[in-house]
């Protein structure tokens, strides 16, 4: 039977406070999970149901049984919020966190936090998890929507290499120079197009054509001065190639 | 404080210098001595000790080494003297015995290290589980990280005090939103005494950045030593290791990250008003500061892609771009809450309930905060004028100018009214740093990080200073890294104010100073009615 | 004020660090980002019997720090805006990209790389720099193969000058 108004005991088994803070603010007006009948309780006594949060310490971890034997028997559910109650988090092997199982193997589902001390229900992985990621598995507990996420195994055969040769090497090299320019978000998405760019001219004079013209379209003037970066380092790179190959002739010739 | 100290004691010192105005000697005759060098340098006004790193140097000195760091506010200046503790007698002289705010950092050392003060006045166990057997320490060099010994579980608490009653608190509570221990001898409704046992965040986070981790990885761990100031965590790490790697980093990023630690400080200081509310049985107030509060949140999830752990931070830069429409963003944003802030404040300023619950409770004199090295807005509240963003300057505050709010009556209310005066000036510090930040990189290029050298840094969290040190290994691995949080220090005043009120203030008193747990982690067991006055 | 969801479906916003996935079309097995995962929610798995390697993420263990984007060479990995992750097995929340291992042309056995990384090393050398027909010889040598062929290739080097 799925349940109707859980009551929660929050639990923290040696969380950084991170999730404790979200668990908190569902509670606030923008959130405000007392819409599900959700209601939390000062003593695991009064609870239905324990929101674990935390890698589960050495030092929590008798506490946190005491608190789950006082529970009533019965519905007794245990929802893990956050990464480190799901499976250990960032801190699963270290020498402070109570494990039963192998700390250095490579097991999937990755092991670790609640589940190596009780039966979870439902787990919330998040790190921290958005309020309404709480909120979504507290739905999902009481049936109101449907589970999203479902193991993936694949065995493509097919590989899909978007540029090769001199591009592909170039992108790789400008992919390190745009991170320090402007960051891997934007800064990705700009090279994408810059790579388009290269992919449609024929001379870098040409390209520093068409840098220009899509400067004038772009607004932004972080992305302009991202924009400027990339082609100077590309211009950078062909000439280094060119001297690159220019030594090689002669020493081949050299040697010949 | 440098120039009178090596005039007095420098004969017997070697010295290292790690950078501008940061000095580090090494006291490798006469230990006898060392107690001296500290009384002496703690009856300077100004100075106050920072933090304090047990090291295993044993594979290249061939010995422990235990550092105490230092700092004069008023110079801005940082020194270290080193101890060597042999392996066959790990003894050293006690700082603790006459300095109250060395207490936990000895304990600490002793847990992890097997290193032991002489004289330690409180020498239980403070950071490892109840059930941690006696013999391993796991910061040595020959404890591996993923192992996790298991011996009798053996709680360690004081005995009552006679006439009293206990009253326990947590560690699962409701008035605690994590998890710690709190044993009140009262007498009637009058607190005496309390025993105190913490650390159950422990997480060894320490020793996972030596064994599992890169230095760029450790940035991310740093980041989740706190939920709520993990932002300044990260930033002090990477500042820590820029220092000793002598890593320029640019100054787009400067200011950045500034921006960034004002956000942080916003949402976390309108998290405790909205407490302190909640705690005085305000709730309106509560909910309509965090009101306020999810506009921060918002916004830190569209600059940074998570509302909590913004990810920002690497050695060397950061790793996001404040766009055009990013910053304009914070201005909208700004704005909004500016606004509703005010309006808040009235609101919650104007509850007598409120007001004269905080007056007058929880009373931390400038003289007992002075000998615990209270920081942050409990020191502030305590007529402390000492700031780490004007006293040690980092990112872009130099460049950036702000007021910093001091009370002198060291209550409730004065703890409370310089987090909403800093709330104010966090707002105008934003501004500044978007007017002034320059164009150019985010991230410094820079081949690898060097062996064998030290950084020490610190960074203004919302609750003081979070201390940093970090000695870097061959290979891109940090060998040592050691974190001091804001509440390592202020948690140790809360007997001093708790002491003379009632249980019902307890809550209130305790959250006052915006524990962090999971930062410090390192909780003692506290002792208001057995401590004798330091000598 | 207070927002209608989950009744009401709701996106994170576009700058969010969500769910990450891989891209099977894309990805190559380099492990770049086995490396550089924090909590080690990405582990590369090598069966040497059968001759395949499994790239295991698990978004249960995720920090969502996106250091796998940021090191890809590929750009297959990449954190969506996804975030709906609660599910009551842990199963769901695996993703396993499995592929073949490269065989040694010398000794048959499989080698330490996948064949998708030798396509991917020898789309991106460009033209003229190395000898090609060269490196696609040595490639997929097995790492005890490689030895000895160097050791072979540098003796016979050192003979011709004497």
């Amino acid at each position: 039977m799925k349940p109707r108004s859980l009551w929660v005991f929050h639990l923290n088994t040696g969380a950084c406070n991170g999730c404790d803070i979200e668990i908190l603010d569902v509670l606030t007006p923008y959130h405000d999970i007392e819409r599900l009948g959700v209601k939390l309780v000062p003593t695991p006594r009064h609870a239905h149901a324990l929101l674990v949060t935390g890698p589960l310490t050495r030092q929590a971890y008798y506490s946190a049984r005491k608190a789950y034997s006082a529970m009533p028997s019965k519905p007794r559910i245990v929802i893990a919020i956050g990464t480190c109650a799901c499976s250990g988090g960032i801190f699963y092997n270290s020498y402070a966190i109570r494990r039963e199982s192998d700390r250095l193997s490579l097991e999937y589902p990755r092991k670790g936090g609640t589940s190596e001390f009780l039966p979870v229900d439902i787990y919330v992985p998040g790190c921290p998890p958005r309020p309404e990621e709480i909120l979504y598995g507290i739905a999902l507990l009481r049936g109101l929507v449907k589970k999203k996420m479902g193991g993936e195994h694949y065995t493509v055969k097919e590989l899909v290499l978007p540029r090769s040769q001199f591009n592909a090497w170039v992108e790789l090299l400008l992919r390190a120079k745009i991170r320090r320019e402007i960051g891997y978000f934007d800064g990705y998405a700009l090279l994408k197009d810059f790579m388009e760019l290269v992919e449609k001219s024929n001379s870098p004079e040409e390209l520093g054509k068409m840098v220009e013209l899509m400067k004038k379209r772009i607004k932004d003037s972080r992305l302009r001065y991202g924009l400027e970066m990339l082609y100077k380092h590309y211009i950078g790179v062909v000439r280094m190639y060119e001297s690159i190959l220019a030594e090689k002739k002669v020493v081949l010739g050299v040697s010949k | 404080m440098i120039g009178e100290f090596e005039r007095t004691f420098g004969a017997v010192l070697e010295k290292k210098t790690l950078g501008k105005k940061k000095v580090l000697y090494a006291l490798r005759v006469r230990q006898e001595d060392f107690p001296k060098m500290v009384r002496f340098l703690l009856s300077m006004p100004t100075v106050r000790l920072f933090t304090m790193v047990g090291t295993d140097e044993r594979p290249f000195e061939d010995a422990f080494s235990v550092t105490y760091w230092f700092a004069d506010w008023r110079e801005g200046e940082i020194l270290g003297i080193r101890l060597y503790v042999p392996e066959d007698n790990p003894e050293y002289p006690s700082v603790a015995s006459f300095h109250k705010g060395a207490l936990w950092f000895e304990r600490e050392v002793k847990d992890l290290l097997g290193l032991y003060a002489k004289g330690l006045p409180d020498p239980r166990r403070l950071i490892l589980s109840d059930d941690w057997p006696e013999d391993e320490f796991p910061l040595r060099e020959d404890f591996e990280y993923y192992s996790s010994p298991l011996s009798e579980r053996k709680p360690q608490y004081l005995p009552k005090i006679e006439g009293t009653s206990v009253h326990a608190i947590g560690p699962y509570h409701i008035a605690l939103d994590e998890p710690a221990h709190f044993r009140l001898f009262v007498r009637g409704e009058e607190i005496v005494g309390v025993d105190y046992r913490g650390f159950y965040s422990h997480r060894g986070i320490e020793k996972l950045a030596r064994g599992r981790m890169n230095y760029n990885q450790v940035c991310f761990i740093a980041e989740r030593v706190c939920g709520i100031c993990g932002f300044c965590h990260s930033t002090a790490y990477a500042q820590a290791v820029e220092e000793a790697a002598k890593i320029e980093v640019p100054d787009r990023a400067r200011y950045i990250r500034t921006i960034l630690l004002e956000v942080e400080r916003l949402h976390s200081h309108l998290l405790w008003i909205g407490v302190a509310a909640h705690l005085t049985g305000f709730d309106t107030a509560f909910m309509r500061v965090w009101e306020v509060r999810e506009k921060v949140m918002q916004l830190a999830e569209r600059l940074t892609g998570n509302r909590k752990t913004y990810g920002l931070v690497v050695v060397g830069g950061v790793r996001r771009d404040l766009l055009d429409y990013r910053v304009s963003m914070i201005e909208k944003f700004l704005k909004e809450i500016k606004k509703e802030f005010d309006r808040v404040v009235d609101f919650l300023l104007s509850a007598r309930s409120f007001v004269e619950r905080c007056r007058g409770v929880g009373v931390l004199t400038k003289e007992l905060a002075r000998e615990w090295d209270a920081n942050g807005p409990v020191a502030r509240a305590s007529g402390i004028d000492y700031d780490v963003r004007r006293d040690f300057p980092y990112a872009a505050y130099p460049e950036l100018s702000f007021d910093i709010p001091v009370y002198t009556e060291g209550d409730v209310l004065a703890r409370a009214m310089v987090r909403i005066d800093e709330v104010r000036e966090s707002l105008s510090l934003i501004e500044q740093a978007i007017d002034a930040m320059p164009s150019g990189p985010i991230m410094a290029g820079f081949n690898e990080i060097p062996g064998g050298v030290e950084g020490i840094s610190a960074v203004e969290a919302p609750r003081g200073e979070n201390v940093h040190y970090v000695m870097t290994e061959d290979s891109n691995v940090i060998y040592r890294w050691r974190i001091k949080a804001a509440t390592y220090n202020n948690l140790q005043t809360a007997p001093d104010m708790l002491r003379g009120y009632t249980i019902a203030d307890a809550p209130l008193i305790i959250a006052s100073i915006d524990p962090c747990y999971s930062c410090t982690e390192r909780i003692q067991v506290m002792d208001v009615g057995r401590w004798e006055p330091c000598p | 004020m207070t927002k209608s969801y989950p009744f009401e479906p709701e996106e994170a916003p576009p700058e969010y660090r969500g769910l990450p996935r891989i891209n099977p079309l894309l990805c190559i097995g380099c492990g770049a980002c086995t490396n550089v995962c924090p909590p080690n929610a990405v582990i590369r798995i090598d069966d040497c019997s059968s001759g395949t390697r499994r790239i295991v993420l698990d978004v249960g263990r995720c920090i969502r720090c996106a250091r796998c984007e940021e090191s890809c060479p590929t750009g297959a990995i990449r954190l969506t805006r996804e975030f709906e992750a609660a599910t009551d097995d842990r199963n769901d929340h695996v993703e396993v990209v499995e592929m073949k291992l490269a065989k040694c042309r010398n000794c048959g056995s499989f080698t330490d790389y996948t064949e998708r990384q030798v396509h991917k090393v020898l789309s991106i050398i460009p033209p003229g720099i190395l000898d090609f027909e060269r490196i696609r010889d040595k490639l997929p040598l097995c790492s005890e193969c490689k030895r000895s062929l160097t050791i072979i290739n540098a003796s016979r080097v050192g003979g011709e000058w004497r």
